[in-house]
């Protein structure tokens, strides 16, 4: 019989995820030194994603156009860095508020619908805007990119380096940071009210909750982390192009979600770094043949679904820890 | 007034060449309850098997045709009686994944047999030359292609309307259990509208490659297009799926026209309205 | 003991020739398009590429290459940063190559310019590019360098109204600029500028508008591939030659696309800096290197744009005896002047852009019944005109 422990886990249970992603980035920072470009790269995807976690995972909706959130988020810390300061923690301010506001504008007309017309809309909506952003030339340089923007040095500390060492310890700080605070968000009662909400809305309604309030407060703190990741990226890359808005990123983000798996935000976390990584070593052995692989990947996925074996794996591990404590376990 | 009939013409042929390669991912969805992204890839099938057959293997265009779309169809029935059927109760996110899996692993394939170049379909002369409309003159080819979307859009109403397998479908649409309980072959129903459905696409892909280019991304390039399409057509409504390709046809030919560097800002707009107005979908199929 | 020393002898052998093969290579990193609708670029770089050094032996200045090849992809300035970042800094190449678009050639400025790592662009076609970074060369064109003659052209046949159509982004404006300014100097009338999103398949509605726009003549710039391909079919099919409008294109009739349109195709005009049926002792050679090296390879722009590229980091390698040296290499780089396939080249010191001859082309039937450019007039030694007024 399973027991339902209202007991937090233990601490050391708590610490020991982010312990270990910290001693994973001390070992890509030490021993991969060559991989340090590529990390940052993916530590700042991995903030979309777990933005997107929030959205799809947690709240249940389906979005294909969540790139949308990102993408201002790039465009306004290239801009500010273009016209104001290229001070990197206000860029990242910037990102978070251009992603905040647009996911609450549109989320105040997208919230109203549900399943596949929620799904179409989101795609118009960062489909309007990607064309926008290419109507606006003179702001965003169209085609081209926005570039030409220097980012000051990090807290005073260090300018971004060719290495990649700085802009590696910067984005894998922050997203370090955004990881615990979504955690915590999630593991509040307004997180668990958004669980609720995607498990069963008649039976949250009931219970008195204000559904799209509670929805549109998650869509606009998911925009603000899409857009710190969009910020992210450009003042990494320092540039940022069209392709921050399209379809393709959406699409991508939803599949490494899955991926790793979503509803815990570990799960995005593992599935950005499994598919970047792959993404990047079969291209370099044949960009096209690359698409079999992550086409296999899906479709085996699909077919041979995780909660299987991710439930076999489970029964396994509750059976060992009844064994190993035999008394108390039943109430 | 020369510029409207411009704007009308062209519209129309873009949204007959959008509409018949919809209408079966409609069909699907509505019958099937089946996200099925991968139907872009039965229209690239369609277009590079009539590339094949007539270009590689001088086949008459006709024949070309003819055979390019029932093997679409052929490999479409398969595919659902072998793979797909296995998913229709999964969720929807599972079956998203799964066929945007199945189209990465066609355009792999394309590109493996057919290199990444666009595929051209030769045309026979009598379709090549233009047609003097009096205002403009227009290729043959956009033509035939107004008339195979009016064909299949009479001929669909016809089968639904009036045949068995019409009723069939509609029964089996309407409530799947008391259908088969009365001895409709309510499986057999599903592989053969699928591939149908298949075909159709395949059609599509095929008409419309001057318009939407042969070339192994194109099931991820067009696949917004065909879902915003059934989106706003309303799913499982042959009709609805019409109305909806021509208007936004219409849309973003006009915006070619009169406003080409706003892009196509103002087909997704347009839809983002007609879906805030009718969320279900223009034309609403039954559904108990 | 005889047999120890044998076998420590022979390890130190092969450990001594490894690190002096080692020391021999000189690492080129080449960034191009292998996937997507622009992939056929990546595979003629290659072999243009690729047969260059073996046309010189298979080595160049005694040095072994070894190629490090990356996928551009599409446009996407973010990736390709990272891309030429890595080959930078774990692959340790000596010279970046490569580059179709030009927002990803662009992107690349700051990694080049701080490790001081020579550029060579095969074919992105901005003028502004080359001024981001000291490090920059480019073997390709720019659009300020073909259209001015394109527009001398259009004033010497007596046009009076030309409309232009390019591709919505950078080099496409850069067409329409050029031409605009040149043909205004020479008393024409640019009456309308259409500009075509660069994602446009169906281009029948542009064809339509430059119908009515009633000019003479209609100037257009598309980016090589599908693009090229749909609007001179557009152009056929919806009758604008025989409504009397002349076209003037740049690489709108490529040889990797020219057969495909048929007949229809005779006697259109272009202006290009290259064509694969130049009739040349170097270009015949450059044919015939490229069919060995790869039989299916299309002799086009991009062909001829990697194969010099090479030319000119061979020379850069020469300059610098094989050693890591950007700025050496730079300075050899600029000072150099060659008989390339399309005709004599040089490299503009202050520009870094390859200076050479503009063609006007028509197309004809050549041998075999193949459809050829031929090129009827030159414009010598055109600089880039956008940077060098």
């Amino acid at each position: 019989m399973t027991s339902l422990s209202l007991h937090a886990p233990p601490l050391w249970r708590q610490v020991l995820p982010y312990a270990a992603l910290l001693g994973l980035a001390l070992l890509i920072y030490f021993v991969f030194p060559d991989q340090l470009p590529m990390a940052a790269r993916i530590a700042a995807l991995a903030i979309f994603v777990m933005s997107l976690d929030l959205v799809v995972g947690y709240g249940g909706l389906a979005t294909l156009g969540h790139s949308a959130m990102y993408g201002v988020g790039a465009y306004a810390a290239g801009l500010l860095a273009t016209h104001l300061t290229g001070n990197p923690l206000l860029g990242l301010l910037a990102g978070a508020c251009a992603g905040a506001v647009l996911a609450l504008l549109s989320g105040l007309f997208l919230l109203r619908y549900e399943g596949l017309t929620f799904l179409m809309l989101t795609i118009a909506i960062s489909q309007i805007a990607q064309n926008l952003a290419s109507k606006l030339r003179q702001w965003t340089g169209g085609d081209d990119g926005l570039s030409g923007f220097t980012i000051q040095k990090i807290l005073g500390l260090a300018s971004f380096d060719l290495q990649g060492r700085v802009a590696f310890v910067y984005c894998f700080a922050v997203m370090f940071i955004c990881l615990w605070l979504m955690r915590r968000l999630m593991a509040s009662p307004f997180g668990l009210a958004c669980v609720g909400i995607h498990q069963n809305r008649q039976r949250m309604a009931a219970l008195g909750t204000r559904i799209r309030w509670q929805l549109l407060k998650l869509y606009t703190i998911a925009g603000a982390f899409a857009g710190i990741s969009g910020a992210l990226a450009a003042q990494v890359a320092q540039i940022v192009g069209l392709d921050s808005l399209g379809f393709e990123l959406s699409a991508e983000a939803l599949v490494m979600l899955v991926l790793g798996g979503a509803g815990n935000l570990w799960g995005a976390l593992v599935g950005t770094v499994v598919f970047a990584s792959i993404h990047h070593w079969a291209s370099t052995l044949n960009p096209y043949h690359w698409l079999f692989i992550i086409g296999g990947m899906l479709v085996t996925m699909v077919l041979v679904p995780r909660e299987r074996w991710g439930q076999a794996l489970s029964r396994r591990l509750q059976l060992f820890r009844r064994a190993a404590a035999p008394s108390g376990a039943s109430s | 007034m020369t510029l409207l009939a411009n704007i009308l013409i062209d519209g129309i042929a873009y949204g007959m060449v959008l509409f018949i390669i919809s209408v079966g991912l409609s069909i699907t969805l509505g019958l099937m309850r089946f996200v099925n992204l991968a139907h872009g890839a039965f229209a690239m099938t369609g277009g590079y098997l009539a590339a094949w057959l007539v270009g590689a293997q001088g086949w008459p265009f006709g024949w070309g045709l003819l055979a390019a779309v029932v093997l679409t169809g052929l490999l479409g029935a398969v595919l659902e009686a072998l793979v797909l059927r296995r998913l229709y109760r999964r969720s929807e996110l599972e079956q998203v994944l799964f066929t945007i899996g199945l189209t990465f692993l066609f355009v792999a394939t394309a590109n493996l047999l057919a290199g990444p170049e666009v595929q051209l379909i030769p045309l026979p002369a009598w379709l090549k030359t233009p047609v003097d409309l009096g205002i403009r003159t227009l290729p043959a080819q956009r033509l035939l292609v107004i008339a195979a979307g009016l064909a299949v859009l009479a001929l669909s109403a016809l089968v639904l309307g009036r045949s068995r397998f019409g009723i069939w479908l509609r029964a089996t649409v309407d409530n799947t259990g008391a259908a088969a309980a009365l001895g409709i072959p309510v499986k057999w129903v599903y592989a053969a509208t699928f591939g149908v459905g298949a075909a159709l696409a395949g059609l599509g892909g095929i008409l419309g490659a001057e318009l939407m280019p042969l070339e192994p991304y194109y099931p991820i390039k067009y696949l917004v297009l065909v879902l915003v399409v059934v989106a706003v057509g309303g799913m499982g409504s042959i009709t609805g799926s019409a109305v909806a390709a021509l208007a936004l046809g219409t849309i973003e030919t006009a915006s070619k026209y009169l406003a080409s560097d706003w892009g196509s800002l103002f087909f997704f707009l347009s839809m983002a309205l007609f879906l805030a107005w009718r969320p279900q979908g223009l034309l609403v199929a039954r559904r108990a | 003991m005889g047999m120890k020393m044998n076998w420590l002898g022979a390890a130190l052998a092969v450990v001594g020739m490894a690190g002096a093969a080692q020391a021999q290579s000189v690492k080129v990193g080449i960034i191009a398009p292998f996937s997507g609708p622009f992939a056929h670029y990546g595979a003629l770089m290659k072999a243009g590429a690729e047969a260059y050094v073996a046309s010189q032996g298979g080595k160049l200045a005694g040095q072994n290459i070894e190629f490090v090849w990356r996928d551009e992809g599409g446009p996407n300035p973010a990736n390709t940063r990272t891309l030429a970042q890595e080959l930078v800094v774990k692959d340790k190449v000596d010279y970046i190559g490569g580059i179709v678009f030009s927002p990803n050639a662009s992107a690349v400025a700051p990694v080049i310019q701080e490790s001081k790592t020579p550029m060579v662009i095969f074919n992105a076609a901005t003028s502004d590019i080359t001024t981001k970074s000291d490090y920059y060369i480019r073997t390709s064109y720019t659009l300020w360098q073909v259209t001015v003659p394109a527009a001398q052209h259009a004033a010497k046949k007596g046009y009076k109204r030309v409309v232009t159509a390019v591709s919505d982004y950078a080099p496409g404006i850069d067409a329409e600029t050029a031409f605009k300014a040149e043909f205004s100097k020479l008393g024409g009338q640019v009456t309308e500028s259409i500009r075509m999103p660069v994602r446009t398949t169906d281009f029948a509605p542009f064809a339509q508008r430059i119908k009515a726009s009633g000019a003479q003549a209609v100037y257009v710039f598309l980016p090589g591939g599908p693009p090229n391909l749909g609007f001179v079919k557009a152009y056929q099919e919806n009758g604008l030659r025989q409504a009397g409008i002349e076209f003037l294109g740049t690489a709108e009739t490529d040889e990797f696309d020219l057969q495909k349109f048929g007949d229809s195709a005779l006697g259109l005009t272009t202006l290009f800096h290259y064509s694969g049926a130049r009739d040349s002792a170097a270009n015949k050679a450059f044919v015939a290197a490229v069919n060995k090296q790869n039989k299916e390879a299309i002799i086009n722009y991009a062909t001829v744009g990697a194969w010099d590229g090479m030319h000119v980091i061979h020379k850069m390698i020469e300059a610098t005896g094989g050693k890591r040296d950007g700025d050496k290499a730079m300075a050899a780089a600029k000072t150099l002047k060659w008989e390339s396939p399309r005709g004599p080249v040089s490299i503009d010191p202050v520009t870094r852009h390859i200076t050479q001859n503009v063609y006007l082309r028509v197309v004809e039937k050549g041998q075999g019944g193949l459809l050829i450019n031929k090129e009827v007039q030159t414009f010598p030694a055109q600089v880039d005109h956008g940077l060098t007024k």
